[in-house]
Formats: C-alpha cells, structure tokens, sequence
C-alpha cells in the first residue's frame, strides 16, 4: 500500500510536467487555443494567457512533485489541479459541447468519457498521493499507471489507436467486396445525375422517385413531374450518362 | 491568431462562383441533428430557408479553409443573403446565413457533374428546406452556382 | 399497374429523348418553369411548403407530424407522393416515430399536400473512427454513429470514380459524408451513399 501511495507522485509529475511543456511550448496547441472550451470559459482573446497560466501551474507542481523533499502539500496541490480539470471538463461538456478540451496537445474532439476517466484517475492519484511516506515507488505500477493515462488521451489516438484500427480492418476485411447481385438503386441514380437527360428535365421534377422497375437490362425511374410524369430508362449496365433516356408523360399519378 | 490570408480577390466578389451544394440539418430536431444546435448565428433551423457559409468569422474560417482548395471566399455575417442556383435545371433559391461551414478544405477538389456541366469544391451547405427547393434531398451533393441574393 | 409500366416503358423507349426538349412543355426554359411557382417565402423565414418532424400518428392517408419547434403539420399523402426511406417506398413503410421531412403545397387549411416525402433522412459528415463487420463508426460532431452497410443499397462515391457496391476502399480516419436512413430513437443509420472525397 505504501508503495502504491508512493508511486502516485511519479506518475502525476510525467503528466502534468507532459501537458504543462505542451501547453508552454508547443505552437500547434496555442494556435487551437481558441477552438476549445478554455475559450468559452474565458473568452477568446485571453485563451493563449491561460493556456500558457495553467502550463506553468502544471510544470511547477510536477517539478515540486519529483524534485526532494516531498511532501503531503506538493500531492494536495495535484488533487485540487486534477479536480479542477475534472470541473473544467463537466463545463464544458455543459458549455461547449462540440470544443476540445485543449488539455494535452491539439485535437480537436470534444471531451468524452475517456477525458472524464483520465481525470478521474489523476484526482484519484492525486489523493492517494497525499498519503504518500518515505517508501520507495514500484516501477512497475508507475508504467502501468502512465501507459492507462496514455490509453484514456484521445490526444494520442492518431499514434497508436488509428494505425492499430487501419491495420485490423486491413487483415479483416470487414467491408469485403459483396457478391455481384442486383445493381443498387443509387447506382443508377448517380448515373441517371450525370446524364444530359435528368439534367434537360430535372426542373419539371416536382417529386423525388415515385416508382422504379428494372426490365430487358433497363432500369425505368418514374418521378412527378407537375401534372405529368417523367420516366427516366437508366442502362443497368455501363457507365454512359448520354444513353440515358427521358419522356414526359401525360398520365395520370399512379393509384 | 494567426490566419492564413485567402485568394485574393475573394472569386464570389467577381460575380457568382461556382461550387457543390450540400444540405445539412439544425435546430434541435431529430436524429443525429438532436445535439446540432440552432449553429453558430444561433437561428438555424431545417424547416427555414437558411444557410452554412464557410467564411462567417475568423474563428468560422480557422475551421473552413476553403483556401486549402485554391477558393477564396468574402467575409459574411449571420443574415447575409446569397441566391444559390442548381446547375442542373436553373432552379434557385434566396436563403440567409445562419451557421458556419461546410468544411471545404476536408473535400477539397471533390467535384460535381451534371451532364457537362462541373462544380469543385464545398461551398454552401443549404437546410433541408432550402436544399429541396432546387434538388432531392436523396441526391445529397448538387454542383451549383452561388450569387449575392 | 402492368399495363401502365408498359405505356411509360414505350413511351421512354419509343419516343423518348436523351433530353427534353426547351419546348417540350409549352415553354421557352426553366425560367418559364419557375416563373410559374412564383417566390412567396422570406429568405431565413420557415417555407409554408416545406415540413419537418416525428410522425405522430398515422391515420388514412394523413400524417400528423410534431416539428422540432413543437408545431403540429398534417401532411397528406396524395396519389403520386413519392415516398423516401433508404430508397423509393410505398406508403406503408412510414412509421409513428419516424423523423421526416416532407415538400408540397400547403392548402388553405394549413394541410400540406405532400409531393415528396423522406423519411428518417440524414446528411451527416464525420471522420471514421472504426471499421467493424459491415458498419462504420463514424465520429460526428463528437459522437458516435453507427452506420450499417445495407447489402444490394448502400454505395460508395469515391472522388471521380463511378459508385461502387464495394465500399472496402474506405479507410479509418478518413473524412466522408454518409446519406442514409436513420433508425429511429437509436444512433444507427442505414446507409445509402457514401461520399468519400479522397
């Protein structure tokens, strides 16, 4: 248990000293800086400042964390920045619903739940660091820790969770080719689109397709067209906008 | 911030500019449109004859870029009026600004046919409203022609 | 219904044209065609021909219909309204509960004669966040949608290239635009076109 406790400010000082030096020195996060919530919150002119405020905040408390003697104070002082992001992500999950949260480098997703669980495990770790005595921190644990943290950043994702996802739909094939059927509607809808046909006749269209049927390799697309109709025979076969063909017809809408 | 400086001139300055019309719904209705808001003019709505403009602020633009696409495109505030016209067919409608987007540099240099005729590039996303005045709302995509209204 | 296909089949392949004539109806153009459906709606105002809501109740030939801003429409279907849900539909298909929006001619008495009807439609963009067995996890507007290939419907539209049934080119974190048919009071769409610009 002690170990535990004494792991916490090792795992909070490469976080917070991570999202602090992001925040100070990286031109990308500051450039987004006006696309996150911090921005509703203080509003946009001052969100570069506050950005660059709580960057210094957490590089000195994860300084103050490593850096001997430790004490209680130096692990109250990460609890009450990690509950302050914790509050900081449930406003703007209220507030600004579609920002980022801006919290470790620029994407531009809004906060989810995995932004809430890594906050939730900071504060967590932030408390149980307040206990913390002169006992020797487990390796181990501190990976484990990080590389959760590292897990909950969706700031992270392009690196790890994307290729991972590409690589798995690459050896599966979840949208493998389908068996040759019957072509799609919207098939010969995006043809019948292209073709000079649909396009002489589109402003007569007053309804969208009323009725299709397929006959002798044709496929005939009927819409309303006023008081007429207007039938459209679209080839099944082929990809030729010009043989599209196209009558007006006095008829009556179908019973 | 720093922002990128379009094309200069702004093309819809010189007269209408040509570009893919989309629609897009807001106002909290149904759907994935029930967390879409009533967008960044804070009026929008699918029923009403309103529209998305990629250039309504800086913060608008940082987002749109159409300039990533070669296009650039004049600065126009919530209400602004713009007439947009389907290529295919010649219907239009007048509609208002009433949100931010679509995101232009996301598609750059998809294009739009209809017949020989072609439009590149997202300009203008229409409300369902809008959008089936001029075009089936099952068509999605539409080349078009954009004027001051 | 046979005898009627075969009139519009002749008519199209007999005498059809690979376009309308201009005069073909008694006009010089589509400026004459709009002339006729005068501009009476206010730019930014709601259009009195156009609807939007959840299908409440569904009684004969009529829908009764709440809009998102809690305005009741009754829309009525007539002969030749066409129907929309992941493709043309007959009249059966619209559910209570379902979301639509629908374009006609309003009457005096506030209905709206429909000339077309989609139901459950959506239009949104997302990046991909996920690939899994015939869906695609799309990321929009921070949330995610489940988006299901619909075997012999769904097609892709890849920058230039004609649409294919085979939608295995899309990639994880790629940007698209999906048409579909949203499932209703779920975060699943069916999908009719993928439009994917690279």
């Amino acid at each position: 248990m002690h170990g535990i406790a004494a792991s916490q400010p090792y795992v909070l000082a490469f976080f917070l000293g991570w999202a602090g030096l992001l925040k100070l020195f990286s031109r990308r996060t500051r450039a987004q800086a006006g696309q996150t919530a911090l921005a509703r919150l203080v509003g946009a002119a001052r969100a570069v400042p506050a950005l660059v405020a709580v960057g210094l905040v957490e590089v000195a408390v994860a300084a103050a964390l490593v850096l001997p003697p430790y004490s209680a104070a130096e692990g109250a002082a990460a609890a009450v920045l990690a509950a302050g992001f914790l509050a900081y992500l449930g406003y703007a999950h209220v507030a600004a619903p579609t920002s980022s949260c801006g919290c470790l480098g620029a994407h531009s997703r809004p906060a989810d739940r995995r932004g809430f669980g890594r906050a939730g495990l900071l504060l967590a770790a932030g408390l149980l660091s307040m206990t913390a005595g002169p006992h020797p921190p487990v390796a181990a644990l501190v990976v484990v820790e990080v590389v959760i943290l590292l897990a909950l950043s969706a700031e992270l994702d392009r690196y790890w969770l994307t290729p991972s996802r590409r690589f798995l739909v690459r050896m599966r094939g979840p949208l493998s080719v389908p068996p040759p059927g019957d072509v799609p509607l919207e098939t010969s809808l995006r043809l019948l689109y292209l073709s000079p046909a649909y396009c002489s006749a589109s402003s007569r269209l007053s309804s969208d397709i009323r009725e299709t049927w397929d006959e002798d390799g044709t496929r005939f697309v009927v819409y309303g067209a006023g008081a007429r109709t207007a039938v459209f025979a679209v080839p099944l076969t082929g990809d030729d906008p010009s043989a599209v063909r196209v009558a007006l017809v006095e008829e009556p809408a179908p019973a | 911030m720093a922002r990128s400086k379009s094309p200069d001139p702004p093309a819809d300055l010189l007269g209408p500019v040509t570009g893919e019309v989309s629609w897009f719904c807001c106002g909290t209705a149904w759907g994935p449109c029930s967390s879409t808001g009533k967008g960044a003019c804070g009026t929008c709505n699918s029923g009403s004859l309103q529209h998305a403009w990629p250039n309504t602020s800086d913060a608008c633009w940082s987002i749109t870029r159409p300039d990533r696409c070669g296009v650039g495109l004049s600065r126009r505030t919530c209400g602004f009026r713009h007439r947009t016209t389907a290529l295919c067919g010649g219907a239009s409608v007048v509609t208002t600004i009433a949100d931010c987007g679509p995101q232009t540099d996301l598609f750059c240099g998809e294009r739009s046919c209809c017949g020989a005729t072609c439009a590149d590039n997202r300009l203008i996303d229409l409300t369902p409203a809008a959008f089936s005045r001029i075009a089936s709302l099952s068509a999605g995509l539409r080349p078009c022609e954009i004027a001051t209204g | 219904m046979t005898s009627r296909r075969d009139l519009l089949k002749s008519a199209v392949l007999g005498g059809g044209a690979t376009v309308v004539a201009a005069t073909a109806l008694g006009s010089l153009g589509p400026e004459a065609a709009f002339a006729e459906t005068a501009y009476d709606a206010e730019p930014g105002a709601p259009d009195p021909d156009f609807a939007e809501g959840r299908i409440r109740t569904i009684k004969d030939d009529t829908l009764l219909v709440l809009g998102s801003n809690m305005v009741f429409h009754t829309i009525r279907i007539v002969n030749g309204t066409s129907l929309w849900k992941l493709g043309p539909v007959p009249f059966e298909a619209a559910k209570p509960g379902d979301g639509l929006y629908a374009r006609g001619v309003r009457m005096p008495d506030g209905m709206l004669a429909a000339e077309s009807v989609w139901l459950n439609i959506v239009n949104i963009k997302g990046h991909i966040k996920n690939i899994t067995d015939g869906k695609l996890h799309l990321d929009h507007h921070g949330k995610e949608v489940l988006c299901h290939v619909v075997p012999g419907k769904s097609v892709a539209i890849q920058a230039q290239a004609p649409p294919t049934a085979d939608l295995s080119m899309l990639k994880v974190s790629q940007h698209v635009q999906i048409l579909g048919a949203w499932r209703p009071d779920t975060n699943e769409v069916d999908i009719a076109t993928v439009f994917s610009p690279h």
